[in-house]
């Protein structure tokens, strides 16, 4: 560690670089923190024999490889996650490290190295279990390596002969666990046995055919066998694509070669991360967001990152992170923090860079626990992805502000959104069978708004911008709803010089049959989409829904046109019915026919002060229904004509030096600010999950570590 | 020489000072934040973000109880270079502190570049 790093002091009796639980069935706290493992004699023969021309040709083999198996994977597959791409496609080395990723959610392969490493170490010798050929192995348990137990992966062992060369690994969201509300997210699990199956690692198939018994076994605990036997199907059928594809490079490279090629994929990424590191200035960084629930209850929940930056390597600190609970799901394990720091690094602060475990080489990671981000194992985890996701939308904020002065400036943007609320439906589908999921509408979130441009509307999903939204005719069959609109709506993304993009708002209905909704989310006050440079945040979303409304009925009893947006819904009520705005974390509950679900993810943050967009850009997105004329007028200053949507240049010159010195009246200089600042606080009640105010875990230090107190 | 840090400040060197870019107020010296050199004002968010809907703490809009808006605004040109969304109190963030020697290093002429964008 360099001298920046004397700067932190970790806080006593926490821990930071590892997770808060230790050894148990199926986990090994050494494999779920450790780093890539030394190549093998085999590897460093193959190493040798490649030239860089000759691992790039290998490299886009392995990679054209896994974009095949995704394909495969989403055309096998009859669940909506999976469909809309909430999944993954990978090659693993033969010890287990993640050497080549689809374009799909690249924290779901970045997590499963410690089940592969888990069955090398422990099972491989174990002569109840051992490892061949054809082996297929299972596993969702979050303290295992996963996420939660409702995202799913099957791993192949590849084999040519008797030699190990790597692995196939397929999974993602398959939604129904067999958790206490259906569909996956238990929005009321406080404890991990609320939460359905727990699998570290098992053997589930031999010679590449499904035990019967334990195919059984899993169809007996889940509340949907019919979907759950066809992916799981799916995901084997994929990872025998995957071996079968990689055999076939064996047989024209030889085993070392391309056992030494996936390995050296991983030295010369983890080489081109530190010289794009070195590429920006050293320094601390900073940046903090915050939650306003843990589950069911309401709370403040704070979660903040600093980067220091020294020479070729960042180390990632989450310190001062409110306590975990026992109210909620709401808690990410260390591996997560660490792997859903991928989604932003991969994407944009390493783009162009191939997506491998690699690049998390010179990046350290120190999560302090036990916390909401570095939880014990005996909590409820199945929501840990809202505060990993917090964490990573401050690495996007504080990445924007080390790239800016670099070469690598076209990264700079505000953070996607990340408002994520889900709305998981469940019942009988029009085929008659039993679903639970959700639909394609969390692929439509807004882009983050970019240095140089707006951010896209409707763009994907947080996760995995490479992502599809599905067709609605097909879910609506699918799944026990029915799509009555989609469409991006007024007043939610960011604003700024370049705003964010819109969300698309999914209108739907429950069918003839009714359905069981549950939702599950974050920021219904507050916003995990920060904007950017003085851009605005994108704002909160909360859940949505219209009781007793007989939508169907309503619309054909009425002759006038009837405007199904959000914004309209809410504001002018233009349907007789029992509205109901909440916190979006809820129970199951039984909706009948008719009852309208309004939802969307929310929009992304935007870039610059409002006062620089061009006011022609602001009429656009009056003109594309995205705005507001209050937003117009209020936020934007423009003066226009509000029939012909024509800019008044001068008068909007005049409002805007209006406004700057509005600013300069309403600004108190620093010391001023603070001393009234620091004496405000919230409310007890909001306190009672945050730890103590206003670092938690630091109540013995003099000076806090955080902020700017004078 | 100044080094745009941000879309609206630049350091400038080798007086190490903050300034905006925009109409080259003083914003202090960069071994501090940029923020002390700012006017900071705490806004109802819901001045910025439209209040949708008819309840009173679910809008599509922030709780003013919950989360205020802070806005740095520049003292000479009045632009605002950065915004936070905190509770009420919550300390401000440090968000930018560079080590300057490096920078130095890095920017000042004749010393190693960072380096050339790759293929």
């Amino acid at each position: 560690m360099g001298e920046l790093m004397n700067k932190i002091r970790l806080h006593d009796g926490l821990v930071y670089d590892r997770h808060a639980y230790g050894m148990g069935p199926g986990r090994d706290p050494e494999l779920l923190a450790g780093g890539l493992e030394p190549p093998s004699e085999l590897e460093l023969k193959g190493m040798e024999s490649l030239s860089p021309v000759e691992l790039e040709v290998f490299q886009h083999k392995m990679t054209s490889i896994v974009e095949e198996a995704r394909d495969v994977y989403m055309a096998l597959s009859i669940s909506e996650g999976i469909i809309t791409g909430d999944m993954n496609t990978s090659i693993f080395t033969a010890e287990g490290d993640p050497a080549v990723v689809a374009t799909g959610i690249f924290f779901h392969t970045l997590l499963n190295y410690p089940q592969v490493k888990y069955i090398l170490k422990y099972y491989r010798n174990d002569p109840t279990v051992g490892l061949r050929d054809g082996d297929v192995f299972f596993f969702n348990d979050p303290t295992c390596g996963g996420v939660h137990t409702f995202d799913m992966f099957v791993s192949s062992p590849i084999f040519h002969k008797d030699e190990l060369i790597g692995w196939a690994e397929v999974g993602g969201h398959q939604g129904e666990c067999g958790s206490i509300s259906p569909g996956g997210f238990s929005p009321t699990a406080t404890t991990r046995w609320e939460e359905g199956l727990h699998v570290g690692a098992l053997r589930i198939g031999d010679n590449w055919e499904l035990r019967q018994d334990i195919l059984d076994f899993f169809l007996n605990s889940v509340r949907n066998p019919f979907v759950f036997a066809s992916d799981l199907k799916a995901r084997v059928a994929t990872c025998k694509r995957i071996r079968d594809r990689v055999l076939r490079e064996v047989e024209r490279r030889g085993d070392a070669q391309v056992a030494g090629g996936l390995r050296k994929i991983l030295s010369a990424s983890a080489d081109l991360a530190r010289l794009r590191i070195s590429q920006l200035n050293d320094g601390i960084y900073r940046s903090v967001i915050f939650n306003d629930g843990v589950g069911l209850e309401s709370g403040l929940i704070r979660l903040p990152t600093t980067v220091v930056k020294e020479g070729d390597q960042l180390t990632v600190i989450n310190q001062g992170v409110s306590p975990e609970n026992d109210k909620g799901p709401q808690h990410a394990t260390w591996h997560l923090m660490r792997a859903s720091m991928g989604v932003y690094l991969f994407t944009y602060f390493f783009r162009g860079l191939s997506p491998n475990i690699g690049l998390l080489e010179p990046i350290r990671t120190l999560v302090e626990g036990p916390s909401v981000a570095n939880c014990g194992a005996e909590v409820a985890h199945g929501e840990g992805t809202t505060i990993s996701a917090m964490n990573v939308q401050n690495l996007h904020v504080i990445g924007s502000k080390m790239m800016f002065d670099s070469i690598y400036k076209m990264s700079v943007s505000a953070p996607f959104s990340r408002n994520v609320m889900i709305y998981v439906y469940a019942g009988t589908n029009s085929y008659g069978y039993r679903a639970a999921n959700f639909t394609g509408t969390q692929n439509l979130a807004g882009q983050g708004a970019r240095f140089d441009m707006d951010g896209e509307h409707a763009s994907g999903f947080y996760w995995a911008s490479v992502t599809d939204a599905g067709e609605v005719e097909e879910s609506d069959m699918r799944l026990p709803m029915v799509t009555l609109a989609r469409m991006v709506d007024k007043d939610i993304h960011g604003f700024g010089k370049y705003r964010g993009g819109t969300p698309a708002v999914e209108i739907s209905s429950a069918p003839v049959q009714g359905c069981e909704l549950t939702t599950r989310g974050a920021s219904d006050r507050l916003s995990h989409n920060p904007g950017l440079f003085g851009g605005y945040s994108g704002p909160p979303n909360p859940r949505f829904v219209i009781k007793n409304v007989d939508v169907f009925g309503q619309l054909s009893n009425r002759e006038d046109e009837v405007d199904l947006s959000q914004y309209s819904l809410a504001k002018s009520h233009v349907l007789e019915g029992d509205y109901q705005f909440s916190y979006s974390s809820k129970p199951t509950e039984h909706f009948k026919y008719g009852d309208l679900f309004i939802h969307s993810v929310g929009g992304g943050g935007g870039y610059g002060d409002v006062l620089e967009r061009e006011p022609e850009d602001v009429m656009a997105d009056l003109r594309d229904n995205v705005i507001s004329v209050e937003v117009a007028r209020r936020v934007y200053r423009v003066v226009f004509d509000q029939e012909t949507f024509r800019v008044d240049d001068e008068a909007t010159l005049a409002d805007r030096q209006l406004a700057r010195e509005e600013r300069k009246r309403r600004g108190m200089p620093f010391e001023k600010f603070i001393a009234e600042w620091s004496k405000l606080r919230p409310s007890e009640e909001k306190l009672r999950f945050y730890g103590e105010w206003p670092e938690p875990n630091a109540p013995g230090y003099s000076r806090l570590f955080w902020g700017l107190f004078v | 020489m100044r080094v745009s840090i941000t879309e609206y400040l630049d350091i400038e060197l080798p007086s190490r000072r903050w300034l905006c870019n925009r109409c080259d107020a003083d914003l202090g010296p960069a071994d501090r934040s940029y923020k002390e050199g700012c006017l900071i004002a705490n806004r109802n968010p819901q001045e910025v973000h439209p209040v949708i809907g008819t309840d009173a703490h679910f809008n599509f809009s922030f709780d003013p109880e919950w989360i205020r808006l802070i806005e740095f605004y520049c003292p000479g040109c009045g632009t605002l270079v950065e915004t936070e969304y905190l509770p009420p109190g919550h300390p401000l963030t440090w968000d930018i502190e560079l080590d300057l020697d490096a920078f130095e290093r890095r920017h000042l002429p004749g010393q190693i570049s960072g380096g050339e964008m790759p293929l």
